[in-house]
């Protein structure tokens, strides 16, 4: 009972640090000059990185859930639902978690892994100590970038699932692909596509937060950046799971709400 | 014009570092700090320019209270000082004639200037602050790991000196050089302090550099002030810490106190 209850104090305390971070984050970049050359330089960076993983990623993704799908559809003949129903899974829940998950992994544990290392070889102190807010110069534009680049490779990725599902579906399961492309408006319209960009905009927040905070705090040598990369992994990914339960609920009371409103002025 | 601590006591958890430590670095004064690993020297720098905060105490920095300042406060102080850390501490990411021209691009030190500095006149501070820690203008557009240790060291010395500095503080400047850089870096330390009026706080385990260049020599041991004391009064102190170091010098006959 002890140890849940510190195991549940230190998480408080782990939360608040994460929250307390982000604020810092926000005054920094709005209240200085922020470098525009240095987060262009971080997105182009971050995006190239991780572009190849997450194009293959996003067209494995895709064509397991068309496989999934068509393995239950075909029995209630129904294969004609395939196309909206598979984007519509890709686009609301599937794609942003899993390829944020790729994007935890890969920019997350890099950025943490970076930071961390310029912790404890005092580089963030000399900085520091040259006049030059190390907030400003060293996580705005990585957080900022880490975040815009998320929605980018994001963005990417679904298509590229997208894409993959189609021809996925045209070969191994004998759906055409314009039968495939007529039934995705069934299931699929403006919240759904609204739904995933909110959703990636708020894993890539947490992908960018988590990262710079846990390598900034790093403490302790060789060893405390291996667990600042380890922690900032695990807790990305934790962080993503709890963000898209809610993220979910709020999506679906907003998509309710505009259908209401809707109906009201029908 | 100088450093104060009054009162100062750091603790991390229960452990405590230091505890009650006050003293005075005049302007221009070489203070050397002395003690065993673990004993708050680094510590003790760290609260000159702010990035560490005390328990309980106040430091003081040209009669400016260090502990009470913000952000911007803080960045004006460390204007003032510049620190040579354990590490060579370079970004990685930045080229030798980047790192040394860093404090020279910063808004605090842009802002002291009648304009800012062209790229030429850069180059210029750089190349001559290069030129003091003994290294020559072929190494700055190499990237830090492709100096050896003790270059790194001395960039990342040409580097706090680039600013022009009114205090500079050294956190065991000479470890991991050979000994011709090390005798380079102490004269620079000595000649600094005399000629530009640089005050300057040495933290070392170097008693034989400190008998050699520095005017007063502190010793920490226990978080406590053990001595505080000029050169001469160093060498004929009977406490056994002090007795340990001088005859660790002796040994290594690398002075003759």
């Amino acid at each position: 009972m002890t140890a849940l209850g510190s195991w549940f104090i230190s998480a408080l305390e782990e939360l608040g640090g994460v929250t307390r971070f982000f604020i810092l984050i926000l005054r920094t970049a709005f209240r200085t000059r922020g470098n525009l050359s240095r987060t262009c330089e971080q997105i182009v960076s971050v995006t190239l990185r991780s572009l190849p993983t997450v194009m293959f990623a996003g067209l494995f993704v895709g064509a397991i859930l068309v496989l999934q799908y068509n393995l239950v559809l075909e029995r209630y003949d129904a294969q004609s639902l395939l196309g909206g129903l598979n984007t519509s899974s890709v686009l609301r829940e599937i794609g942003p978690l899993i390829i944020s998950f790729l994007l935890a992994g890969k920019i997350g544990a890099y950025t943490a892994a970076e930071l961390g290392t310029m912790r404890v070889t005092e580089q963030i102190d000399a900085i520091e100590c040259l006049g030059t807010n190390p907030i400003q110069y060293l996580i705005v534009p990585r957080f900022v970038g880490i975040v815009i680049s998320s929605v980018l490779l994001l963005i990417l990725g679904l298509m590229v699932s997208i894409g993959g599902s189609m021809w996925v579906a045209q070969t191994l399961c004998g759906i055409n692909m314009l039968q495939y492309a007529t039934s995705i408006p069934q299931f699929t319209d403006g919240t759904t596509i609204a739904g995933g960009m909110f959703k990636s905009l708020c894993y890539g927040t947490i992908v960018g937060l988590v990262s710079c905070y846990k390598g900034y705090t790093a403490t302790g040598g060789a060893r405390g950046v291996g667990r600042a990369v380890t922690m900032a992994a695990v807790l990305t990914n934790f962080y993503i799971i709890i963000a898209n339960f809610f993220s979910s609920m709020a999506i679906d009371i907003a998509t309710e709400t505009i259908r209401l409103i809707g109906e009201k002025f029908r | 014009m100088s450093i104060r601590f009054e009162n100062v006591t750091k603790s991390f958890g229960p452990k405590t570092v230091l505890r009650d430590v006050s003293f005075e670095v005049a302007k221009g004064e070489i203070l050397f700090v002395l003690g065993k690993s673990g004993m708050g020297k680094s510590v003790t720098l760290k609260h000159i320019v702010g990035t560490m905060k005390p328990t309980s105490g106040r430091v003081y920095v040209d009669g400016q209270d260090v502990t009470a300042l913000d952000a911007e406060g803080l960045s004006d102080v460390r204007r003032k000082c510049g620190m040579v850390f354990q590490h060579p501490a370079l970004l990685d990411s930045l080229s030798v004639f980047e790192n040394v021209a860093f404090g020279l691009r910063t808004p605090q030190y842009i802002r002291q200037l009648p304009r800012p500095l062209t790229e030429l006149e850069i180059e210029k501070i750089v190349i001559e602050k290069l030129s003091l820690v003994n290294l020559n203008k072929d190494i700055l557009r190499q990237m830090p790991s492709e100096i050896s240790y003790g270059m790194q060291k001395r960039v990342s010395l040409a580097r706090t000196l680039a600013p022009g500095p009114q205090y500079l503080l050294f956190d065991e400047p000479t470890t991991g050089l050979d000994p011709i850089s090390t005798t380079a870096v102490n004269d620079l330390i000595f000649e600094l302090s005399r000629k530009l009026k640089v005050t300057s706080v040495v933290v070392s385990h170097d008693m034989a550099c400190a008998l050699k260049i520095a005017d007063r020599v502190l010793v920490l041991d226990q978080a406590k002030i053990l001595a505080l004391e000029t050169v001469t009064e160093i060498k004929k102190s009977k406490e056994p810490l002090i007795q340990d170091f001088l005859s660790e010098t002796l040994a290594l006959g690398s002075t003759q106190p």
